[in-house]
């Protein structure tokens, strides 16, 4: 069987192109063929990806269109003869980038505008979690490949990093992952509870001007405390991932979210907004925040995750069991399991 | 504590403190861009410093492509300005129609009265 993907774009740190080259090491452990094109490509990535005018599909080919952005170059795809399977990553809605980066706000309102046109061309189309799923009517979900052998060892069990406590958040510095509402709870915990806490944001800026904002922000509120930083390479993440007593996450829109499984690799107590697929992510392996729940409410919550260490233990067993249910060799199953599906759609229509 | 108890026990020690943060910086998301807010970005400025290589070693290359940015600034100012005034003109006439829209209400909805009379 031959499955050719498609990306709208193509580069060394996207979360898309790394779930899509994943997804090449298993069809070539499945003995599967084919190539993986996208229409924009970063020079970093090398010949791994090719431009999408090197798609050779033949007719008995099965197409896998990974959608993340607005792509009106992948709009030929559709009319191909192939059948095709589109897994949609989740475009953030426009209404978070209109302020801060216009370009991204068209962007993601083309994107969200064009998704039901793809996937009504798709045979079969997914979503990365089931509230991805739903925003194009289907109930089919393919979630994100999550291998935690690749992230590094986490610390040893009930045993606590050392340092002061340290509160961690990864994702990137955009409006809608909300870095300000973490930093001013952190703030409040810092003050009523941990005087010595640090906070750590990892995660790249959309632009120069935001992340001067937030720096801005994280220097009148919490001089010294925060740290920003972006760029890390795996061990450098591990080490902040083993460095941290809790996780927290105030985002306002997620489809997905790998780190909450990352954080649950690593043992790592987890508060977050239960907003978009965060709930499904985290099913009861989370502390969950309501629309209602203000910073100070946030900030006690920290001061539970930090110092309960029944809380802790229990969370981190949670956390182990939702590892296990995103294991890499599920998500392969549900994986293979479409195409195949599709497959032998294909040889349906031979056949006729 | 259970996770379970862990939300309900926060709320009740926030509710016991009055030691709130002062307002201040926080993300909205925005459904609509202002006119005065689309006024700023049609008078476009790029900044010069974004001009990069994305490659590994993309310093000279980044360089070169600033060098060529000075070279060419005349024309390119140019180009700005007439991007500028095309994107004003539209805006200007933007901002005229919603203020007819506008009158045309407030008239409409006064006639709409008398007529209710």
């Amino acid at each position: 069987m031959n499955v050719h993907q498609i990306l709208s774009g193509a580069g060394p740190y996207d979360a898309v192109t790394t779930q899509a080259l994943a997804f090449r090491d298993l069809f070539r452990a499945w003995g599967w063929g084919g190539r993986d094109v996208a229409a924009e490509i970063d020079p970093r990535i090398g010949d791994r990806i090719a431009p999408l005018r090197a798609l050779g599909a033949g007719d008995g080919d099965v197409l896998l269109v990974h959608y993340s952005a607005y792509a009106p170059k992948l709009r030929g795809v559709l009319d191909m003869p192939q059948r095709k399977l589109l897994i949609s990553h989740n475009i953030t809605p426009a209404r978070w980038f209109w302020d801060h980066d216009p370009q991204a706000a068209v962007v993601c309102a083309l994107g969200r505008k064009q998704l039901p046109e793809f996937a009504a061309a798709a045979d079969v189309a997914a979503g990365v979690s089931l509230y991805n799923a739903r925003e194009f009517g289907s109930e089919t979900v393919i979630p994100i490949l999550f291998d935690p052998a690749g992230l590094g060892r986490p610390r040893p069990r009930d045993s606590q990093p050392p340092g002061p406590p340290t509160i961690l958040f990864v994702g990137r510095l955009a409006p809608h992952k909300r870095q300000d509402a973490v930093i001013r709870a952190f703030e409040l915990y810092r003050r009523r509870h941990a005087p010595d806490a640090r906070l750590v944001l990892v995660g790249a800026p959309i632009n120069r001007a935001y992340d001067a904002a937030m720096r801005a922000l994280a220097d009148e509120l919490s001089p010294g405390r925060v740290t920003i930083e972006s760029g890390l390479t795996r061990e450098q993440l591990a080490d902040r991932w083993r460095s941290a007593h809790a996780f927290l996450c105030l985002s306002e829109h997620e489809g997905f979210c790998i780190p909450l499984l990352e954080a649950f690799a690593f043992g790592v107590p987890v508060i977050a907004r239960a907003i978009g697929g965060v709930p499904e992510v985290t099913g009861d392996a989370a502390l969950l925040l309501e629309d209602e729940d203000g910073e100070s409410v946030v900030a006690e919550l920290l001061a539970l995750a930090v110092g309960d260490r029944e809380l802790r233990a229990e969370l981190r067993e949670r956390g182990a069991a939702r590892v296990t249910a995103y294991s890499p060799e599920q998500t392969a199953r549900t994986l293979r399991g479409a195409l195949e599906s599709l497959d032998r759609r294909s040889d349906v229509i031979g056949d006729l | 504590m259970k996770p379970e108890e862990a939300l309900g026990a926060a709320r009740a020690a926030a509710a016991a403190r009055d030691d709130a943060l002062a307002p201040g910086m926080s993300i909205e998301p925005t459904e609509r861009v202002s006119t005065e807010r689309l006024m700023e970005w049609a008078n476009i400025e790029p900044d010069a410093d974004l001009m990069r290589s994305t490659r590994r070693l993309g310093a000279p290359i980044t360089w070169a492509k600033r060098q060529l940015v000075h070279v060419m600034r005349q024309y390119l100012r140019e180009l700005q300005s007439q991007q500028t005034r095309f994107n004003l003109n539209v805006l200007i006439r933007l901002a005229e129609l919603e203020d007819r829209v506008v009158r045309l209400e407030e008239r409409a909805a006064v006639r709409r009265d008398v007529d209710e009379r």
